[in-house]
């Protein structure tokens, strides 16, 4: 008889430790219901929260050899074979642990509150008369209004698990970006404002909100989606906003990346005399020539005129 | 001790609507108390929609109509005047949730679009794609956050403590905390939900819905009304239970059996599919028993079928329950059908409330909204849409009851409450020292089984007799169980133990109320009484605590325009 | 076998090992490899944040340039690979007609007929590891690597599917038919930081040490990644990270390509691996 193991890092509110329970595998099973098995068959004990089994609630989300799942809705078998039959079973990262593998949600609300994530109705609308709103406005926040707040892109954010102070959870910019883009909403500068400074450019890019979302959104993309909005309303006055527009405008001169002058444009002449160690250090060993500038490309009238076309077509 | 003026157990719609409205009193102290994180309640599970005459899809639609409907939906069970007070709030009460940020899907005009449902003789249900009821949950937390209600999560409610017939106030586990709490309460507003678990795997509902509202209050002395009123929602998947919404019929789904025949045809002729989910439910275990299902025994299904409405169809209005056929049948509705099977949804029995405008007991302080309680306005059988409304409208009307209440109430009984918080300590240790016993899960199983076999879909009174003894015979054993876990922080044995407690009560609340409604009625279909029977039973029904025992009693169905009517769609 | 080759802005400057490198196992292997003449910047996942449809077009030029030379297109950086699938999945996802309306304008169109793949792809899959194991001279016998994947290469998996994003095993497999012991460290799969430079720059000194101190605690001697900006990232800034996180062992970090020919019999410096920050000399210790 196939054997499933789950070794479990528990938390009894004193001491962390592991656990292993060993039960039979079923086919067609889920992960949720190993952790079941373990809870009615070998251990009562073990806490973890789960409520509709139908992938709605996002209570169940746990992480499995260091991958954050949806439990209810994960197929078992499908991780067996990626991982094989002993999986490591952690609560989400980025979460404060209650106990097992139940973590504690009271600071991400908190978080949230303070991101406004709530809708600012425009004036024109009352609570009597309800709001108006095109279908193709709806369907411009379809995808967001499908967060369970699971928590799986929290727990693998790779910006989040470095430090959490200047940063918000990849849901949270998901949420605002929702309110930005619900055309009943009345606020959307103020609210792009208020995240320029909420860590709006600190994302690194890793993708893994994207990856782990078992909803379909894409916290990343509506992260990029704030930041273009930032740069159209003009808070252009960012490290990460001039690097963005450093990259668009070298496209545009030549087509190629000017990295002597990247730094100058990002963070200014003192910031780049701060990076004066490093850049000797690349200077050094060639890696980096003061003297390269990148000629036009090939072809770079064709580029003059794709950004030109796009430009108007924006208009 | 922790004081509050309003304290709203449970964080469904219902519950969070009602703290919304108690915090908009102003100067008084509200809490939310909710046993897991606001966002996990089985309000997120409701799929379908939420009914209201808003006349945007059919401007010839009435609030009359839809209070008809509801009285016949209801198998004139329901309350008339409370289905009219009810009714009557709902279009406002729609409108204020587009206000509050609920994400409605929209016709070609940008108002709020409506889709036909079950029972319903014009199109009213209001949805979000197919996933309104979580659209609402998190747009009322969204609202709870701007308004900084005070939300206890992961606190469990042990008791509601009363003195002489009034509410002292409530013991709670503060799981987090890892400790028995007592709270001084001037009212309190049980919205806990339903407790489709006791039929544990064949239900729709969540781990959750354990109806530990429902038995507190029974405790304090307030009756469960109605609760042999058990909804079987028609489609839920055939392994889990998870629900397919009856939007799926109402988008044009078909249901088959094996012979590739769409029966509802020989049952609701005009109505077919949407005929309402106690005859959809009756005719499908009807078509199983006779042979022409998929499958046998436990296993056994019929087929929804969706793939004439389309691909794009079903991706616009469906997308979620395509992707939970996917998942959890290895079904993709586009291409073939999905085996269903009739499952536990709704109760549509539960706290006997008495006053339909403040929501308010028959205890002093306690009132009750949403599934956990019976006003009546869902009579026998609820209609598809009108939980969703049910609990905005009463949400809105406990939480200004309640704050009304508590504006003249005077200072709480603190020692009754500490006294009780004190017994509950005692319970907890002597619980989780036992050495020996049986398992929590052993005998919620036994529950789930007895349940569904003998108080099902079909009830005779020989089952029903047998279920009645079994029921009892494990609420002795529930004596001797053993929880193996001290530690009292989170202990989430311990939860469960208690919310077993709570199913077994109301199980044997749901047994005695169906033994004793000797008619079939709505959801209550009975092999050996098959017909209704207004003359007798044109009442409801009252299961109450009275020195330790469990007494039936009855009380008359209130009729203002609708007289009782033959009933076929 | 070949191939429109893209390689990628930091190739010209930074990463330029990478492209010696790149040229040098190409030829020894076989592999033609044509410089797609007037390729752009990709975009680099920041002209995303500042105009999409720009980011989406600009690449589509590059696209249409690789199907004017009827090959498909070869990247050696992560993100280069990720911005131009990107554009193609939205390209062939129903804007095809719009972008194509923008590239009239500079007389080029998208067919949708050039493939978008990465070295480390091709090896696996085109080339195959047999033929690859065959044409080894120095087997990479006692070393120890640890395949960093870098992000842009495995996620998300919708657009970048060429194997599972929790547990690939490609790095692990090019290893071994080289000769080499891959070790798989508790880092393999996470994030360096690059592209938060400038924006989160502490953080990303300080997720380069700890990358480095995992390398170091699987017992790796090296570390090789398919992409130049994670080894830039872990290579330029290992002085601050080793600080950051105490741990003072020297990882050196190989580009894909390096790798791959040091186990063909280059030499580090054919490889341009002197023009490395870190670990140069345990290169030439251990390539003996």
């Amino acid at each position: 008889m196939r054997q499933i193991t789950y070794i479990v890092t528990r938390f009894d509110g004193v001491k962390s430790f592991t656990q292993t329970y060993t039960f039979p595998h079923q086919p067609g099973k889920t992960l949720l219901w190993g952790l079941i098995t373990i809870k009615e068959t070998l251990d009562s004990s073990l806490a973890f929260t789960a409520a509709c089994r139908a992938a709605v609630c996002g209570a169940c989300a746990i992480r499995v050899n260091g991958q954050a799942f949806l439990a209810c809705e994960t197929p078992l078998d499908g991780i067996l074979d990626r991982f094989g039959d002993t999986l490591t079973i952690e609560p989400l990262q980025n979460f404060p642990v209650i106990r097992d593998l139940v973590v504690n949600w009271e600071p991400k609300a908190e978080r949230l509150a303070a991101a406004n994530t709530w809708l600012k109705p425009q004036d024109n609308f009352s609570a009597k008369e309800g709001c108006k709103q095109s279908v193709a406005d709806f369907k411009k926040i379809t995808p967001q209004i499908n967060c369970i707040l699971c928590g799986a892109c929290a727990s693998e954010c790779s910006k989040l698990s470095a430090n959490s102070d200047d940063f918000l959870e990849p849901f949270t910019y998901s949420k605002v970006w929702k309110f930005v883009a619900d055309s009943r909403d009345k606020d959307a500068a103020a609210r792009v404002k208020a995240i320029v400074d909420k860590g709006l450019w600190k994302c690194l890019h890793c993708v893994e909100c994207v990856t782990k979302c078992p909803k379909g959104l894409a916290p990343g993309e509506d992260i990029a989606r704030l930041r273009q909005m930032s740069i159209k309303m003009g808070y252009t006055d960012n490290p990460g906003a001039r690097h963005a527009k450093a990259f668009l405008q070298d496209i545009e001169d030549t087509g190629r990346l000017n990295e002597t002058k990247l730094s100058l444009r990002t963070i200014g002449m003192i910031g780049s005399i701060g990076k004066l160690p490093f850049a000797l250090r690349l200077l050094r060993r060639g890696k980096l020539n003061p003297l390269h500038a990148p000629s036009k490309v090939k072809g770079h009238e064709q580029i003059k005129a794709i950004l030109k076309a796009v430009r108007e077509s924006e208009q | 001790m922790l004081t509050f003026d309003v304290l709203v157990i449970g964080s469904g719609g219902a519950g969070m609507r009602a703290a919304l409205e108690a915090v908009r009193q102003q100067g008084l102290s509200v809490g939310l108390m909710t046993k897991m994180f606001p966002t996990r309640s089985a309000t997120g599970c409701a799929q379908g929609g939420i009914n209201g005459s808003l006349q945007n899809a059919d401007p010839n639609d009435s609030i009359e109509k839809h209070i008809f409907d509801t009285v016949k939906g209801s198998d004139y069970l329901g309350d008339q005047d409370a289905i009219e007070h009810f009714i009557t709030a709902m279009p406002d009460a729609i409108r204020e949730l587009d206000f509050l940020g609920v994400p409605f899907s929209r016709d070609s005009e940008g108002r709020i679009a409506q889709r036909n449902f079950g029972g319903a003789s014009s199109p009213r249900t209001c949805f979000s794609a197919d996933v309104t009821g979580h659209v609402i949950l998190h747009a009322l937390y969204e609202q709870c956050l701007q308004h900084g209600v005070k939300i206890l999560a992961d606190w469990y409610l042990l008791q509601l403590v009363t003195d002489e017939g009034k509410l002292s106030g409530v013991v709670a586990y503060d799981l987090k905390g890892g400790r028995i709490v007592p709270i001084a309460v001037k009212a309190v507003v049980i919205a806990t939900g339903g407790a489709g678990r006791m039929y544990w795997l064949r239900t729709t509902n969540p781990f959750t819905s354990t109806g530990d509202g429902i038995a507190a209050c029974f405790e304090a002395g307030i009756p469960v009304k109605d609760p042999e009123f058990v909804q079987f929602h028609p489609t839920g998947l055939a392994g889990t239970g998870i629900l397919m919404s009856e939007a799926s019929r109402g988008e044009g789904g078909y249901l088959l059996n094996n012979k590739g025949e769409r029966f509802m045809s020989r049952y609701a002729p005009k109505k077919m599919e949407l005929a309402t989910r106690d005859l959809v439910s009756q005719a499908i275990e009807t078509e199983i028993k006779e042979g022409r299902g998929f499958g046998e025994g436990l296993s056994a299904y019929v087929q929804l079928d969706l793939r004439h409405l389309g691909r794009e169809k079903i991706l616009e209005r469906l997308p979620q329950i395509r992707e939970l056929a996917i998942t959890f049948e290895q079904v993709d509705p586009i291409n073939e059908p999905i085996p269903i099977r009739p499952s536990c949804h709704y109760s549509m029995g539960g706290i006997d409330v008495i006053d339909y405008k403040t929501c308010a007991t028959a205890v002093d302080g306690v009132f009750a909204a949403g599934e956990a309680a019976c006003v009546s306005i869902h009579g026998a059988n609820r209609l598809g849409g009108n939980s969703l409304a049910d609990i905005v409208a009463f949400g809105k009307f406990a939480g200004l009851g309640a704050a009304t209440c508590a504006k003249q109430r005077g200072a709480s009984n603190e020692s009754s409450v500490d006294l009780a918080a004190h017994t509950w300590a005692d319970k907890f240790a002597a619980v989780t020292t036992r050495k020996t016993g049986v398992t929590t899960a052993a005998l919620r199983d036994s529950l789930a089984e007895i349940m569904w076999n003998n108080v099902g879909v079909f009830r005779t009174a020989d089952e029903m007799e047998a279920a009645l003894a079994v029921v009892d015979r494990l609420i002795a054993e529930y004596q001797n169980v053993m929880i193996p876990d001290q530690n009292k922080l989170y202990n989430s044995a311990f939860v469960n133990y208690i919310e077993l407690g709570s199913m077994l009560t109301l199980a044997k609340t749901v047994v005695l109320g169906a033994l004793n409604r000797k008619e079939s009625r709505g959801s209550h279909c009975r092999a050996d009484f098959p017909s209704r029977d207004d003359d007798n039973f044109l009442k409801h029904t009252l299961v109450a605590k009275q020195n330790g025992e469990f007494q039936v009693a009855y009380r008359p169905v209130v009729i203002t325009k609708y007289p009782p009517a033959e009933r076929k769609y | 076998m070949k191939y429109a080759f893209f390689p990628g802005c930091v190739l010209e400057g930074a990463a330029k090992e990478n492209y010696i490198a790149t040229t040098a196992v190409a030829k020894a292997l076989g592999i033609e490899l044509v410089e797609i003449p007037g390729w752009t910047c990709c975009g680099a996942s920041h002209v995303q944040d500042v105009d999409d449809l720009a980011a989406t077009a600009i690449n589509a030029r590059n696209i249409a340039l690789a199907e004017q030379m009827n090959m498909p297109l070869l990247t050696v950086c992560n993100t280069c690979t990720l911005m131009l699938r990107k554009a193609k999945a939205k390209l062939d996802g129903g804007q095809k007609e719009k972008i194509n309306g923008i590239l009239a304008k500079a007389d080029l169109q998208y067919q949708g007929t050039s493939e978008i793949t990465h070295l480390l792809w091709v090896l696996l899959k085109d080339y195959g590891l047999d033929k690859l194991q065959a044409a080894v001279k120095r087997p990479l016998k006692g070393l120890k690597v640890a395949g960093y994947y870098g992000c842009h290469i495995l996620r998300p998996p919708a657009l970048m599917d060429f194997e599972d994003f929790a547990n690939p095993q490609s790095l692990e497999k090019l290893i071994a038919s080289l000769g080499g012991q891959p070790v798989e460290f508790g880092h393999r799969l996470k994030c360096c930081g690059f592209h938060a430079t400038y924006t989160a720059e502490p953080d990303m000194i300080a997720i380069t040490g700890q990358t480095n101190q995992s390398a170091v605690e699987a017992g790796a001697d090296c570390m090789v990644t398919p992409c130049p900006l994670c080894q830039m990232s872990l290579d330029m800034n290992q002085p601050e990270g080793q600080a950051a996180v105490n741990c003072h062992q020297e990882m050196p970090v190989l580009h894909l390509a390096q790798l791959v020919g040091l186990a063909l019999g280059l030499s580090p410096e054919q490889l341009g691996i002197n023009r490395h920050i870190a670990g140069r000399e345990v290169i030439q210790a251990k390539i003996k």
